[in-house]
């Protein structure tokens, strides 16, 4: 575990070919550079709760969090002017916050969460409840008991207040390493590489911890599918 | 995984792997086998991809913007940094 100087983000290229491409940030960083607040504004009120989320992986309250984002915010702004495009400013970003959380949650003799990080560790069970499949004894062993019925019109009724407050609710109730890769992968659409980096995980933790967050969100939100419309 | 096919219990925990494409070829045939026979799981994934898509279009709406005076805070350092390169 490397802790302290600060090293600049891989990558030669912006990433592509992830859900977000292209960079939506890219039309700001010429209005950041010409000290435009409004632009520096977009960008902390577009990232700051993922950050914050991420941030919370290492550090062990909300306040801590909020203090360890106000730092990288500010290593962002003594940054800007030596930021090379080498990445996108996300992905800058999110490395600062990676190293200055880090820093914090050793100093905070905080384990950190990733290194150690076996997939049963931060597993929370099976994606499915077992009762759901057929047992052993069964003609069909291992398959489904219980199916999963099909969402009607999810796109309509994902929109609504109750179930995106559902959805919330599931995604706070995540472990927050979860919560971190859930947010890194599919908020911010970072790429399966770029997350395994900045969280020092192997490829095969970062898909297990991925498929147990969306696995668990999934669950709640077929509660809400299954209650009446 | 069992040696010569998969079961719907086996493929609840391989569906993001499936997603990623970050599967062995051999374990890639029989996860395409059982999904071209199994309605159930071909359910089950769709859920699974259904939800990676609200997660993000969720957390799009920000509900945790940072707090105003962090915020005023930050925006008088981003202010005091450009000025200052400004006069340099």
């Amino acid at each position: 575990m490397t802790v302290g100087a600060m090293p600049l983000p891989p990558g030669t290229a912006p990433p592509s070919g992830g859900p977000r491409a292209p960079d939506r940030d890219a039309p700001l960083l010429a209005a950041l550079r010409a000290g435009d607040e409004q632009a520096f504004a977009t960008l902390v009120t577009r990232y700051h709760a993922s950050l914050r989320r991420v941030a919370r992986a290492y550090v062990s309250t909300d306040a801590v969090a909020e203090e360890v984002v106000q730092e990288t915010w500010l290593a962002a702004i003594s940054g800007l002017p030596r930021f090379e495009q080498r990445a996108s400013i996300k992905t800058w970003l999110f490395h600062i916050l990676a190293n200055k959380a880090k820093t914090r949650g050793v100093r905070e003799r905080r384990t950190v969460p990733f290194a150690s990080l076996r997939p049963a560790d931060e597993g929370g069970g099976r994606s499915v409840a077992p009762e759901r499949f057929r047992g052993d004894g069964d003609a069909w062993p291992g398959h489904w008991a219980t199916p999963p019925r099909p969402w009607e019109d999810p796109e309509r009724r994902l929109q609504s207040l109750e179930a995106r407050e559902c959805l919330r609710a599931a995604i706070g109730a995540l472990p927050e390493v979860q919560q971190a890769v859930l947010t890194l992968r599919d908020v911010e659409g970072l790429e399966a590489e770029e997350v395994c980096e900045l969280l020092d995980l192997s490829a095969g933790n970062q898909r297990v911890i991925l498929h147990r967050a969306r696995a668990r969100v999934r669950t709640e939100l077929e509660r809400y599918f299954e209650e009446p419309a | 995984v069992s040696v010569d096919e998969i079961v719907c219990r086996e493929f609840a925990e391989l569906a993001t792997e499936y997603l990623e494409g970050a599967m062995p070829d051999e374990t890639l045939e029989l996860v395409e086998e059982h999904l071209a026979m199994c309605d159930w799981c071909r359910d089950y994934l769709h859920q699974i991809e259904t939800t990676a898509r609200a997660v993000a279009a969720e957390i799009e709406t920000p509900d945790a913007a940072p707090p105003a005076q962090a915020l005023e805070a930050l925006l008088g350092a981003f202010r005091a940094r450009t000025r200052g390169d400004a006069s340099r």
